[in-house]
């Protein structure tokens, strides 16, 4: 074959490629409308059929020609209603276009191709021996039926009497005329989308139909031909010429004003110049814009051939064709589009016996829909089918090992559906061959990723799965930060940008946390992982010194440095160590780097998906508009930039792939978040095992002071009116269960603000030595659990233990005891008490009181030398059994808290309990909260009894009754 | 295939070829100066962490970007002084614009390739594999590059 002129080729096979696009969705409308042939439509693949036919004879490609010769012929007959184009006869239609297609993209070789599988078929139709069923599932599934194929030799092209004369003309000037007059082409198309009745929702959104199949053809041809071609519309070409004009007249206009040194001309040329170049440049950027529809064309037939394949029913809704995006985009996002799509047919929507058992309707609808939003694209895949279980999933990924079931417990609905992106993960039960090889859904992510792209899962079980994706509109020209560090520039997309963050010199060591060897930031109570730009990309640590602007070498090795060896998280007492470290700091001089605003961080939090981290860099700069260039081959492997760009200076600043330098850095997209909940757990737990947990009644009494009370004092509460409150006698009290209830204010006692005059009151109820009494106060009430530290000197009064930060607040704990015996104390003078010093001479017994937090030993101390006992103090169990041992003779009753450094309560009274010389004394366990596992472990270890902290009236009972019992 | 063919026969048809030559090092080496695009002293260049370490960097050759090879590091000769007025002699390779950074720059020889010396395994402390062969002038060895070689990357 020689073929003279390549252009002339090139032409021939793009127009071709061009009618073969068409005719598949056409062929796909033809078989819907099944009898009710449209007349036009078929007229319209008809004469497609034919332009192929008639170039390939001009090119003297006998193949093609021969193989659209058959295809027309059927056509023909579909047209002039002498056959009724059934699935199974489209079928064979469909799967001949498609060897056109391949044979057209291989020009050259295509007059060596095997076509007789196609051509038996189609002959056998014209033919009328068409046996339709089994013919078509021969023909479906294999292209080798070589059983009908042989018998008939092909007539020539000219045998064929149906075809109107008239296309012959057009067809010997077509290949030359396409170019030039392609808008006259596009025109010619629109009238037909017009009037086409739309007997579907696909063959709309004709117009760029032109360079939507060039575009989708010469995708699949890329190996072919590495050069690609585009389709712009004249109108835009013509634009683009004025542009270029103009820029040559400003040129020229400041190459005058550069000779006259006329500054004020300049600068208006100079504006002029930026003009044009921002139109110009949003002019060119147009040219690439290509619709989407380029590649959601192709999903009908793919919806169409998969549901087939899989018995299933399927209706394929395509919104938003004409939204456009940028040509490596649209190239892009074709094989994560088709995978998500054969995903939502697959494992998406049910068997059609399935979803009529559910009272869903037989045919499942998988809408395909792309538009604009906030500057960027969203395509969404949803289906109604049978969504994403995630719990199902999030089983299975632990069943592959990918995670623990701890950390699939912490997970939300979302983050579980999320999973099906993991590296290694699919939810087919069966690896089918269409879709689901466990390579799929991370693939796809990390496609999207490349593009800047987001993806999210939205998912009901029984309802469907949404699953949008979000793409900026051109790949070219995108927003970057522009940051430095080590004295080189380097921009991170906007995209990828969440927040800046700058963390002031006196806040770094408070907020920056470091375990192992990974640092963490405190932000808005999430733990953020670190990253210092410097280290991943391996140059010197550097800081921008603000004061002379210098770059200078950083010495310190971790930002959370500190002189302390623990962080404070991890520190016993890191209450009083801090405050040591602040008033040392005032000292030093105001020069120092840790308090100098050089020393201040910044942090640029970016986010790749699912991953959110925080990038710590030298100096952060301008936003600025940057075009991206891509690296030399050399640096391919350096897998930490995207590209690079020139500034505005004409230097360069590399582009920063944000997810790449994670990974650098060893941050994967669990690890990270992972990381971050596990520090975040470790801290609190080590929070939480320094200091008791205690519950509290929180409450107010005027509107600004918050109080607070041990919850397990509490009885009940009640919401009064203020007219609910009788005075008598002096005392204030209310009907209660059908008797009086004295009524105390916390102000009645404690120097405090009085209560707020408001008509909705509330009544804690406590009962103190057998009398019911109601403490006044306002809400909002709220009961916490909480590890604090009591403060019991600063607000310590008559009727307030102590103070403690709660929620923000300080809040004045409420010693109910004090109050209550101050205001009621004739209800103690009948209490029980043990005055041995009035009954015999023998010396007060003595209590041996283990307790770690000072407020709590102060108080129970407080309370057993009110009742007249000599108290020995230890400050945990270890010193606690030294005590014992020393004193073991005069001790009677022994107090212990259970949660201690060094020896615990239970570990305390397992040690009592095993001597023999210590089994017998009693030991009461005070604890915050009475876990049933905990009092089950004490009973087990030994404990005599068990007691809440600050619960006076039941701790002295029991008190009391062990002495009694010992004398 | 045409191009390759006038290469073809300005090298085996006539046997004679413009060298373009320059010192690396001390080593006098040669390239064909038709892949030389041209020979600049921009010395601006943006340094690329993690980069191999004979690339010097990426600079901005009038919009494009290109990645600067110091020749002497990528042929085992030590460091390039930029103090002593290097020059960037750009290559144009079906990978884009790369830049070799070499001593100075010396003088266009023409060679007959058919004088052309197989090269020996080590020559001046740079491996053989780097040089297509040796061209000795009346006064000098010239080592003609292997351009290919030096650009691959596969290390």
């Amino acid at each position: 074959m020689q073929i003279e002129d390549d252009e002339i080729l090139q032409g021939f096979v793009e127009e071709s490629l061009e009618h073969l696009a068409d005719i598949e969705n056409d062929l796909l409308a033809i078989e819907e409308a099944g009898a009710n042939i449209d007349e036009d439509l078929v007229n319209k693949v008809f004469r497609a059929a034919h332009s192929i036919k008639g170039g390939a004879g001009f090119m003297g490609l006998t193949i093609i020609q021969e193989l659209s010769h058959h295809t027309e012929n059927v056509l023909g007959m579909i047209r002039s209603k002498k056959l009724i184009p059934t699935p199974e006869i489209v079928n064979v239609l469909l799967l001949a276009s498609d060897q056109l297609q391949t044979l057209i993209e291989d020009v050259a070789n295509s007059n060596e191709a095997d076509i007789s599988s196609h051509l038996g078929p189609l002959i056998a139709i014209t033919e009328g021996k068409f046996s339709q069923p089994s013919a078509a599932k021969a023909a479906a599934p294999k292209p080798e039926p070589k059983i009908v194929a042989e018998p008939e030799p092909e007539p020539e092209p000219e045998q064929e009497s149906e075809p109107e004369p008239e296309p012959e003309l057009e067809l010997d000037v077509e290949p030359e005329l396409e170019i030039d007059f392609e808008p006259e082409l596009e025109i010619d198309f629109e009238p037909e989308l017009e009037e086409e009745p739309v007997p579907l929702p696909k063959p709309s959104a004709r117009t760029q139909t032109a360079a939507a199949a060039l575009q989708s053809q010469t995708d699949t041809a890329k190996a072919a031909k590495p050069e690609t071609s585009i389709r712009v519309h004249v109108s835009l070409l013509d634009s683009l010429m004025t542009l270029a004009g103009e820029l040559v007249l400003s040129r020229n206009q400041l190459l005058q004003t550069i000779g006259s040194d006329d500054l004020r001309n300049a600068e208006a040329v100079g504006q002029r110049i930026d003009l044009i170049t921002s139109e110009l440049q949003e002019a060119i950027m147009l040219t690439r814009m290509q619709p989407i529809g380029n590649v959601f064309n192709k999903f009908p037939r793919v919806v169409r051939d998969l549901a087939k394949k899989l018995n299933k029913k399927m209706d394929l809704t395509i919104v938003g064709k004409d939204v456009e995006l940028d040509k490596t985009i649209i190239e892009s996002i074709n094989d994560p589009l088709t995978h998500l799509v054969r995903n939502s047919v697959d494992h998406g929507i049910e068997s059609p016996a399935e979803r009529k058992k559910l009272g869903k309707q037989e045919s499942g609808l998988v809408i395909l829909k792309a538009y604009h939003e906030a500057g960027q694209v969203v395509i969404e895949i949803s289906d109604d089918g049978k969504g994403l279980d995630g719990d199902a999933l999030a089983a299975s990924a632990v069943n592959k090992g990918l995670l623990t079931h701890e950390q699939t417990q912490a997970m939300s609905e979302k983050e579980k559906v999320n999973l099906i992106f993991l590296p290694g993960f699919s939810t087919a039960k069966k690896v089918t061959d269409v879709s689901g090889r466990g390579v799929g859904m991370d693939v796809v992510k990390t496609n999207l990723d490349q593009l800047g792209g987001n993806v999210d899962i939205i998912s009901e079980v029984g309802r469907g799965t949404t699953i949008s994706i979000k793409l900026p509109l051109t790949l070219a020209i995108i927003p970057c930060q522009i940051i430095m560090t080590g004295g080189e520039r380097y921009a991170i997309p906007q995209v990828n940008l969440e927040e800046l963050l700058r963390i002031p010199a006196n806040q770094v060591k408070d907020r920056v946390e470091r375990v192992g060897n990974a640092e963490v930031v405190r932000l808005r109570g999430n733990l953020l992982p670190l990253i210092r730009l410097a280290d991943v990309i391996g140059v010197e640590r550097t800081y921008y010194d603000n004061y002379d602007g210098e770059v200078k070498e950083d010495r310190r090795k971790m930002i959370s440095d500190r002189r302390g060896k623990e962080s404070p998280a991890f520190r016993k007492d890191g209450h009083e160590e801090q405050r040591v470290e602040k008033s040392d700091k005032s000292v030093r001089s105001v020069l120092d780097r840790r308090t100098s605003a050089n020393s201040a961080l910044n942090i640029v939090v970016v986010s790749t998906g699912a991953m959110k981290y925080g990038l710590i860099v030298d100096r952060l700069q301008d936003s600025e508009e940057i075009v991206i260039k891509p690296l030399g081959r050399h640096l391919q492997h350096c897998k930490g930039y995207a590209g690079a760009t020139i500034m505005g200076d004409g230097r360069i600043a590399l582009i920063l792939d944000v997810s790449n330098l994670a990974r650098m850095a060893n941050l994967t997209s669990l690890d990270g978040t992972d990381r971050a909940s596990e520090i975040a757990i470790a801290a609190d737990e080590a929070v939480r095992l320094a200091k008791d947990k205690q519950a509290l009644l929180t409450f107010k009494s005027s509107q600004t002071e918050q109080f607070a009370v041990p919850l397990n004092q509490v009885e009940r509460i009640e919401k009064i009116k203020r007219e609910d409150i009788e005075q008598l006698g002096g005392k204030r009290v209310m009907q209660y269960r059908g008797g009086s209830l004295s009524l105390i204010c916390v102000d009645d006692v404690a120097m405090v603000q009085s209560i707020a005059d408001l008509d909705d009151l509330l009544v804690i109820v406590f009962n103190i030595a057998n009398h019911p009494v109601g403490l006044l106060a306002v809400g909002p009430i709220d009961a916490i659990e909480v590890a604090v530290e009591v403060d019991d000197v600063t607000l310590k009064q008559q009727g307030i233990m102590g103070s403690a930060i709660i929620g923000g607040h300080t809040t004045m704990l409420v010693n109910v005891f004090e109050l209550v015996e101050t205001l009621f104390p004739e209800w103690f003078e009948h209490q029980e008490t043990f005055n041995f010093n009035e009954s015999s001479n023998t010396p007060a017994p003595t209590i041996l009181i283990a307790e770690d937090s000072n407020f709590f030993r102060n108080q129970v101390k407080g309370y057993m030398t009110e009742a007249g006992y000599e108290v020995i103090e230890a400050e945990d169990g270890m010193i606690a059994w030294e005590k014992l041992e020393e004193n073991a003779d005069i001790i009677s009753v022994i107090v212990t808290d259970i949660e201690m450094p060094n020896m615990n309560g239970f570990e305390l009274t397992e040690k009592i309990k095993r001597d023999s010389r210590y089994s017998h004394f009693p030991v009461i366990a005070l604890t915050t909260l009475a876990g049933e596992e905990d009092v089950a472990r004490g009973k087990a270890v030994g404990v005599n009894d068990y007691h809440i902290k600050l619960d006076k009236e039941r701790l002295m009972a029991t008190v009391h009754d062990y002495i009694k019992r010992l004398y | 295939m045409s191009k390759q063919k006038e290469q073809q026969k300005s090298t085996s048809g006539k046997h004679i070829v413009e060298l373009a030559t320059f010192y690396v090092g001390d080593a006098l080496c040669g390239m064909d100066i038709l892949k030389v695009q041209e020979i600049n002293k921009i010395m601006q260049m943006t340094k690329v962490p993690q980069a191999p370490e004979y690339v010097m960097g990426i600079l901005n050759l009038r919009g494009q970007i290109v990645t600067i090879i110091d020749l002497g590091k990528k042929l085992g000769l030590g460091e390039t002084d930029m103090n002593a007025d290097p020059r960037n002699i750009i290559v144009n390779t079906p990978g884009g614009h790369v830049g070799l950074l070499v001593k100075r720059i010396s003088d266009v020889v023409e060679a007959d390739m058919q004088r052309r010396e197989p090269a020996p395994a080590n020559m001046g402390g740079i491996q053989g594999e780097y040089f297509n062969g040796v061209y000795k002038t009346e006064k000098e060895l010239i080592g003609i590059l292997n351009i290919d070689k030096v650009l691959s990357i596969e290390d």
